[in-house]
């Protein structure tokens, strides 16, 4: 198939006696939004650094577009710049305003002049609406605003596919709304994602596949619908029922004391 | 002839002593830069042995006096700047032992900054696609020099005060031109030495005073660095 | 006085014999240390306490001498204070008989313990070590906040019990890792009596040397010496901290 831009091939990984990952396979079609989720400790965020290497699997293969990037022959620096990164925690460059922060990649790893760097770079700010705080520090920005010049970085690199690890999760409540609200955007305009999230509204609107991960291994996949209707394993309706209860709960409570404040 | 007053002492001071001070001062901390950047450097990211190696370093460098070392360094090995001068081999000797010992201090330094700049930064430039120079480059460093600004600081005012120990193998320094001027009257000792102390105070405190309160991670309340 | 070597070299140094001597230096050294941490730690605390918890004044002066001491070296430091009596001595008196006398000694079985510039170094090392660690004490009261003085006073105490039961007893153990520095970095300091020709650990060294000529060995074996020494007590003050650690302090 041509259209396959990442394949995930039997990958494993350990940390010493913790077997983290136990072979996960799948593979990501162009403008497929995967999503990714599972309890706390089994491997997600392993398995997104086994995918760019940053932590190389003990055993099985990764391919973009069909290149293999275990190779001795490939160059590990050039296929990361093209797979973009999201990380929980945003990661910002603290030293670099919102609009250096983006286009430091373009401009230092792709090779692009400081002028087209900056371009580019206010294109990807413009698209996650961030333009108008390009000049400011990382320090100077809520957690959600951070977040999208996260998701400006990946963006302006314009990878074959983009990773987000829990992208929301450490954020505040109201700021959640925002960043989903710019990952909803970049999904329906194409973009390929693999995307570990818990929030379950994001993966019903724009999931084209859902995969559920447990103990280092792929329990159930399918599609949203598969998922919200009839999930066939225990362990899936156990932790779908834990999430309504937590996230369910917390989005009611959010909304009684808007309608409090309302009044 | 006429013996000397304080104000032929102070010129004496600023023609010949703080140059030499300034000079130890300058060489001392440069070498301890590039010695202490490549330690910090070794113990975050280097292998076992290269952190084994740059501990065992900063714990000798850390527990001998810095008067022993200027020893080693000049009358030690005679020889061992044979290249220069025999004049100013004392100076030289002091270059090297405040360097190296000052090495030890901004390796600390340097490896709490680069620390306190966390791995999510060194992740992200990573997957960008920057090779692991770049990351050092472009992100880390510069934001480890401005942290370790307050601390490196403070071991500016630890070498030009410790050069004073360089006195004593015959560099003619601050504390050495004022003792050799004064010397066959004892009335101006006491007035040479408020002077000398004066002058110290000046190069010192306003530089620590102002870097001191540029933010950081670390408090330099002390001879050394302190993490809080 | 010394007698000259008998033989030239009785071991791998050539200064095994000069040992007797460098333990006596040793002893000066460790006798140097001591006393100025312990007026040094005195003086310190009032220091500490002036500045963090005194009034405008005397928190000013606190400040003020603090600043004074860590902005100048301690070995111009210790030459204000031995030059004092010979200047002054010269000013009063030029020609006549000294007002102040430098030239007493005790001693106690056959050693000099204390003389003018014995008495000079220590002060000299005892000021200026109350500097450092007054600014490692009040660090440990500054980190202590404002909550618990707020919560004790709320109870009724007084100041002074505030300090004797709130402060102190926690400020002590916080400040105990950052004052190791201190106390781990004083041994190395006491050199500077060498230079008022006190003979401590390195004023043997050099007289071994000007009499043996082996310069390398001798200061290499006393910069180890130094180095086991601060070895041995930032071990002990590890000790100490592991003891009185509260969980969560
Ligand atoms: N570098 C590492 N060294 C050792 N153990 C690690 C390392 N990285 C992860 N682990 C362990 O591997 C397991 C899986 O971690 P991972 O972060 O991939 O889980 P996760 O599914 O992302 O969890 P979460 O939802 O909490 O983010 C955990 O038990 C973790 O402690
Ligand atoms: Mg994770």
């Amino acid at each position: 198939m041509s259209d396959i831009v990442l394949r995930v091939e039997d990958v494993w990984k350990s940390f010493g006696d913790l077997q983290v990952l136990r072979g996960i396979s799948f593979d990501v079609a162009e403008s497929e939004v995967k999503v990714i989720f599972g309890p706390s400790g089994s491997g997600k965020s392993t398995l997104l650094r086994c995918i760019n290497y940053l932590d190389p699997p003990d055993k099985g293969e990764i391919y973009l577009r069909g290149k293999r990037l275990g190779d001795p022959d490939t160059d590990i620096n050039k296929i990361r710049s093209r797979i973009g990164f999201v990380f929980q925690h945003f990661n910002l460059f603290a030293h670099l305003k919102a609009i250096d922060n983006v286009a430091i990649g373009p401009e230092k790893v792709l090779g692009l002049s400081k002028e087209e760097a900056r371009e580019r770079a206010m294109r990807a700010l413009k698209h996650v609406k961030m333009d108008k705080w390009a000049d400011h520090y990382p320090a100077q920005l809520s957690g959600g605003q951070q977040q999208r010049v996260g998701i400006a970085r990946a963006l302006a690199m314009e990878t074959d596919v983009i990773l987000f690890d829990e992208p929301t999760s450490a954020l505040d409540p109201e700021l959640i709304g925002e960043v989903l609200q710019t990952m909803l955007d970049i999904a329906k305009e194409g973009t390929t994602m693999v995307v570990v999230t818990h929030e379950m509204g994001f993966a019903r609107s724009v999931a084209d596949e859902m995969i559920f991960i447990d103990g280092g291994v792929i329990v159930e996949r399918g599609t949203p619908h598969h998922f919200f209707t009839s999930p066939e394993s225990e362990r899936v309706q156990q932790f779908l029922h834990k999430l309504d209860e937590l996230y369910g709960q917390t989005r009611d409570e959010r909304r009684t004391i808007a309608e409090r404040d309302q009044e | 002839m006429q013996g000397p007053d304080i104000p032929r002492l102070f010129a004496v001071i600023m023609e010949r002593g703080v140059p030499a001070a300034l000079q130890i001062t300058f060489f001392g901390l440069g070498l301890g830069l590039l010695a202490g950047l490549s330690l910090a450097l070794m113990r975050v990211y280097g292998t076992a042995p290269m952190r084994t190696f740059a501990e065992l370093y900063e714990k000798t460098l850390r527990g001998i006096p810095v008067l022993v070392l200027i020893y080693i360094f000049t009358f030690g090995v005679p020889g061992l700047f044979w290249f220069v001068d025999p004049l100013s081999r004392p100076i030289v000797g002091a270059y090297v032992a405040l360097g190296i010992r000052s090495a030890a201090y901004q390796s600390q330094i340097f490896r709490g900054a680069i620390l306190s700049v966390g791995e999510g930064q060194v992740l992200a430039a990573r997957s960008l696609g920057m090779t692991n120079f770049q990351a050092q480059v472009y992100i880390v460093l510069p934001q480890a020099f401005k942290i370790a600004l307050p601390a490196w600081s403070n071991e500016y005012a630890v070498v030009i005060k410790d050069s004073s120990f360089a006195s004593d193998v015959g560099v003619f320094e601050i504390l050495k031109v004022s003792l050799n001027i004064t010397a066959s009257d004892p009335r101006l000792w006491l007035p040479a030495m408020l002077v000398v102390t004066l002058i110290y105070f000046i190069f010192t405190y306003p530089v620590t005073r102002y870097f001191g309160k540029k933010g950081g991670g670390m408090a330099q309340v002390g001879r050394e660095i302190v993490w809080q | 006085m010394m007698s000259s070597p008998a033989s030239p070299s009785i071991g791998p140094l050539g200064i095994e014999e000069w040992v007797g001597e460098l333990a006596a230096g040793l002893g000066m050294t460790l006798y140097l240390y001591f006393t100025a941490l312990i007026i040094g730690f005195a003086l310190g605390l009032l220091l500490a306490l002036a500045r963090q918890y005194g009034g405008r004044i005397s928190s000013r002066i606190a400040t003020g001498y603090i600043d004074l001491i860590r902005g100048t070296p301690l070995l111009a430091q210790l030459f204000l204070i031995y030059t004092m009596p010979y200047s002054l001595n010269a000013w009063l008196s030029p020609d006549g008989p000294p007002v102040i006398n430098t030239r007493w000694s005790f001693q106690l079985l056959g050693l000099t313990y204390l003389n003018f510039p014995i008495l000079a170094s220590i002060v000299a090392l005892g000021l200026n070590s109350a500097a450092y660690q007054a600014e490692y004490m009040r660090g440990a009261m500054a980190s202590l906040g404002t909550g618990q003085v707020l919560a004790a006073q709320s109870l009724g105490m007084t100041k002074h019990e505030i300090f004797r039961y709130v402060i102190i007893p926690q400020a002590f153990r916080r400040m105990i890792p950052s004052w190791s520095n201190e106390a781990s970095y004083l041994p190395k300091y006491t050199v500077i009596a060498t230079f008022v020709s006190v003979e401590d650990l390195f004023g043997k060294a050099k007289l071994v040397v000007a009499r043996t000529f082996l310069a390398l060995e001798t200061y290499i074996l006393v910069g180890v010496v130094y180095l086991i020494l601060i070895t041995i007590i930032a071990r002990i003050l590890d000790k100490l901290y592991e003891k009185t650690k509260i969980p969560g302090l």
